[in-house]
């Protein structure tokens, strides 16, 4: 019985007896249970296990860190192929930072680039969101966990991630909660698993920092986002571009990073916003404009203009954060 | 022998004649006062006699007895001495039967034989008059009240000396007064909210639908500052409701005796920590009209709703829904009406500044999922309209306001109030085909629970009679879904 379980979770080219073996021995936080349930969480989970330097585990991976990475990594999905960029920030974004994390993600999954980000609220899911077929999340937990809650229950974040063609990947037991030092183990195999990294926001204590301070251990190229110089959410980026880090300025420097550019966007649909709303949206792009803003420079009536927002939010033309309104896409 | 005056008792908001029994005759010295008497009333007893003696008229030295018929109605407060100390004296015989015949006597007296106002005048000037009084004797200060009654003979009388010379006729009775206007609650203009555009138009929308709001914003934003404001906007009460206003104001003991009939709607604003019986109404010994009722017509505003504790904000749910509240007790349910138009504010997150451009939010992401999770449910279900309002520039808060005043947006709430009667009157299609797709679309893709389509589709109603539309169309239900939108806090776009 155990062993059929345990086949079942296996990855091709990984031996289940082994794979048993290793999950047994892990100092185990996990917070008591036997390595069976650990399987049968992993099953009901439909998760495949790798063992480090398998088949089913990342080559880069095991070349790049020189402890070789993980001893197994979890895996529910699919392994997008070819190149991988890590978009990462602060849980705490703002409708810039989500803006800029987004259009960096659109345009790597268009250009083939896997985007790899760490399945947290804010920069991340922004990240993930724009770039669903083409994205991997790497939980700071195991995957029975459930966190953070809105990503984890059925139908969200990581539900769609999977359905599209992604993975959610964790190094560890299905019922390891995020404490920090499983989060921390996180960053790292973030950075390690990216050709590129890049920190859209964060403050002085953002753990996008750690993860940036890791790739560049690992030999992976770190970039950073320029921000508002008043706005907390720069403080991560410009400490690390004062640092040395390139700056990311438009996606076109990001996928040069890992040698390749943007594709052609297509042409872009005709506005549904009246035109001086529409000029004040595109002209503010990254940031978003506040609702009473709007109202008074674009000089339409509230009425109208309310029912001009929701109309585009409707065809998905702009988005509302806590901070405003913007554009989803960048204006041409 | 035994005298009888009439006065009476208010349960609830429910006047009840009440007929004072007064005996006196042989036994131990001693007063006793039953009927179901409250503490108040029984000490009754003591007042009345001090003002009798203070009157110069004589306190019998006998046994006496005073009934406040029908016995098994709970009688409460000290709104009954008036009508006792006449009682007695009518049992000596310095008033003869003919004096007391017809006449309803209410009021409390002061040591001195003056005559006081008591709760409740109101409702109970309405039971003397259909059950034609002769005259009905109150205090001086609650005469106008009781005046607002047509159709009564409302004495005025200062003092007890007074009420017996007016009784046996060696004094003619005074009127009562029109009563001075001064100090009224005078409602401050909308011009006085800068910039806010869209707070301002969903205020409109609410005073011209009766519709629920929610204020979401930081600290000093002026969420306070329009809920003020909104009673402004709204039409003045018909004679009919102002005078349940009045009574229901009048019971609880919150309404000046001495003001005339206010045609304003009432506000309140009671604070967070108010408790659920201040709250609905209720309390111990006879239930009284709380909060919501005293809002009844009017505008209630909960500001920091979230401070409120759950089980407060639970009980608003009926009451929201079938407009009264019903407190039942051992003896007796009690009904008031409670058909109040909600303001509620809350900080949109623990610290206050999600969304506020001059102060970063400190908060963690999962305690503002968390706090915000406290405002669904039933509660929100029912509030229509849910306004993210941010701190206004402060550029905007220099020079003149060239904002419209109040004057100006309640011409506009007027011509829809009356053009969504008319079209009550007449019934038929509300809204076009187009507009109803158009809103289960926008449902659907903007993921709004399922209960947003009836309020979106009243808000779009009260719009399109704003403008004059007589079928809701697809443009009003847009922006109807904007005042209705929760905005996107943390994360994915």
């Amino acid at each position: 019985m155990s062993g059929l379980l345990w086949r079942a979770v296996t990855a091709p080219g990984t031996d289940p007896e082994r794979l048993r073996q290793v999950v047994a021995d892990a100092s185990d936080d996990a917070g008591g249970g036997t390595p069976d349930d650990a399987a049968a969480a992993w099953q009901e989970q439909g998760v495949l296990v790798a063992l480090r330097g398998d088949a089913g585990y990342p080559r880069g991976l095991v070349e790049r860190d020189a402890a070789g990475g993980p001893e197994f990594l979890a895996v529910r999905g699919s392994w997008p192929a070819g190149p991988a960029v890590a978009i990462v920030g602060a849980r705490r974004a703002s409708g810039y930072g989500v803006a800029v994390a987004a259009w960096l993600a659109e345009a790597a999954a268009k250009a083939g680039v896997t985007v790899i980000s760490g399945g947290a609220v804010g920069i991340d899911a922004a990240a993930h969101q724009a770039a669903l077929g083409h994205t991997i999340a790497v939980l700071g937990c195991g995957h029975g966990v459930g966190y953070p809650r809105p990503h984890a229950r059925p139908g969200g974040l990581f539900d769609q991630l999977v359905a599209t063609g992604g993975a959610v990947v964790s190094s560890y037991g299905p019922s390891t909660p995020p404490r920090p030092h499983v989060v921390r183990a996180r960053n790292r195999l973030v950075a390690g698993l990216a050709d590129a990294l890049v920190v859209v926001e964060g403050g002085a204590r953002s753990g996008s920092l750690v993860t940036a301070g890791h790739a560049a251990d690992l030999g992976v190229p770190v970039l950073a986002v320029p921000g508002d110089v008043r706005q907390p959410g720069s403080t991560a980026p410009h400490l690390l571009l004062a640092e040395g880090a390139a700056p990311c300025r438009e996606p076109a420097d990001l996928l040069a990073a890992v040698g390749t550019s943007p594709v052609a966007v297509a042409a872009q649909v005709a506005t549904t916003l009246p035109p001086s709303v529409h000029e004040q949206l595109a002209g503010a792009w990254p940031r978003p404009v506040r609702l009473d803003e709007l109202a008074r420079r674009s000089g339409v009536n509230t009425g109208q203009l309310l029912a001009a927002i929701t109309a585009a939010r409707v065809n998905g033309e702009v988005v509302e954060g806590h901070d405003g309104i913007r554009l989803r896409a960048a204006p041409a | 022998m035994v005298a009888f005056v009439r006065t009476a008792a208010v349960v609830g908001l429910e006047p009840w004649p009440v007929t004072l029994e007064c005996w006196v005759g042989q036994g131990l010295p001693g007063t006793r006062l039953v009927g179901l008497p409250d503490a108040a009333v029984k000490e009754s007893a003591d007042r009345a006699k001090a003002a009798i003696k203070s009157t110069g008229l004589e306190w019998p030295g006998q046994r006496i007895i005073g009934n406040l018929a029908p016995a098994e109605v709970p009688k409460a407060g000290a709104g009954f001495d008036l009508a006792f100390a006449l009682g007695v004296l009518g049992a000596t015989g310095v008033l003869k039967p003919e004096h007391l015949r017809g006449v309803w006597a209410l009021g409390e007296l002061g040591l001195d034989g003056s005559v006081r106002p008591t709760p409740g005048t109101l409702p109970i000037a309405a039971l003397a008059r259909s059950r034609s009084a002769r005259c009905l004797l109150v205090a001086d200060a609650a005469a106008v009240e009781a005046s607002l009654i047509n159709q009564l003979d409302v004495v005025p009388v200062a003092d007890l000396r007074e009420t017996v010379a007016v009784l046996t006729g060696a004094a003619p009775g005074r009127t009562a007064g029109r009563g001075e206007p001064a100090a009224r609650n005078v409602v401050p203009d909308l011009a006085d909210v800068r910039g806010q555009p869209l707070a301002r138009r969903a205020i409109e929308i609410a005073a011209a639908g009766d519709h629920h709001v929610l204020l979401a914003g930081p600290p000093g934003c002026g969420k306070s500052m329009l809920a003020r404001r909104l009673p402004g906007l709204l039409p003045d009460l018909g004679v009919e409701q102002a005078m349940e206003v009045a009574a229901i104001h009048s019971v609880a003991g919150v309404r000046d005796p001495s003001a005339p009939l206010d045609l304003v709607p009432p506000y309140r604003a009671p604070h967070h920590t108010v408790s659920i019986a201040g709250l609905v109404g209720g309390g111990s010994g006879i239930a009284r009209p709380g909060e919501i009722s005293l809002a009844h017509e009017g505008i209630l505003f909960l500001d920091e709703l979230l401070e409120m504790p759950r089980r407060n904000l639970d009980v608003l749910r009926e009451p929201l829904e079938t407009g009264e509240v019903r407190i039942t007790r051992a003896r007796a349910s009690v009904r008031f009406p409670a058909r109040f138009r909600l303001v509620a504010a809350t900080n949109p997150c623990p610290c206050g500044h999600l969304g506020d451009s001059r102060t970063p939010c400190r908060c963690r992401p999962d305690r503002i999922e968390r706090y915000r999770e406290r405002l669904s449910g039933p509660l929100l279900d029912r509030i229509d309209l849910q306004v993210t309002m941010h701190p206004v520039v402060a550029a905007d808060l220099l020079g003149e306001s060239c904002e419209e005043s109040t004057a100006t947006v309640r011409e506009r709430v007027a011509a829809g109030r009356a053009r969504r009667a008319a079209r009550r009157a007449v019934g038929g299609r509300v809204a076009t085909s187009t507009a109803l797709e158009r809103l289960a679309r926008a449902i659907d893709a903007l993921a709004l629970s399922s209960r947003s389509f009836d309020a979106c589709l009243r808000v779009a109603r009260t719009i399109a009679d704003l403008e004059g539309a007589a079928l809701v169309g697809p443009d009003h239900v847009d922006e109807a879904i904007a005042h209705r939108m929760p905005v996107n806090l943390v994360g994915a776009a």
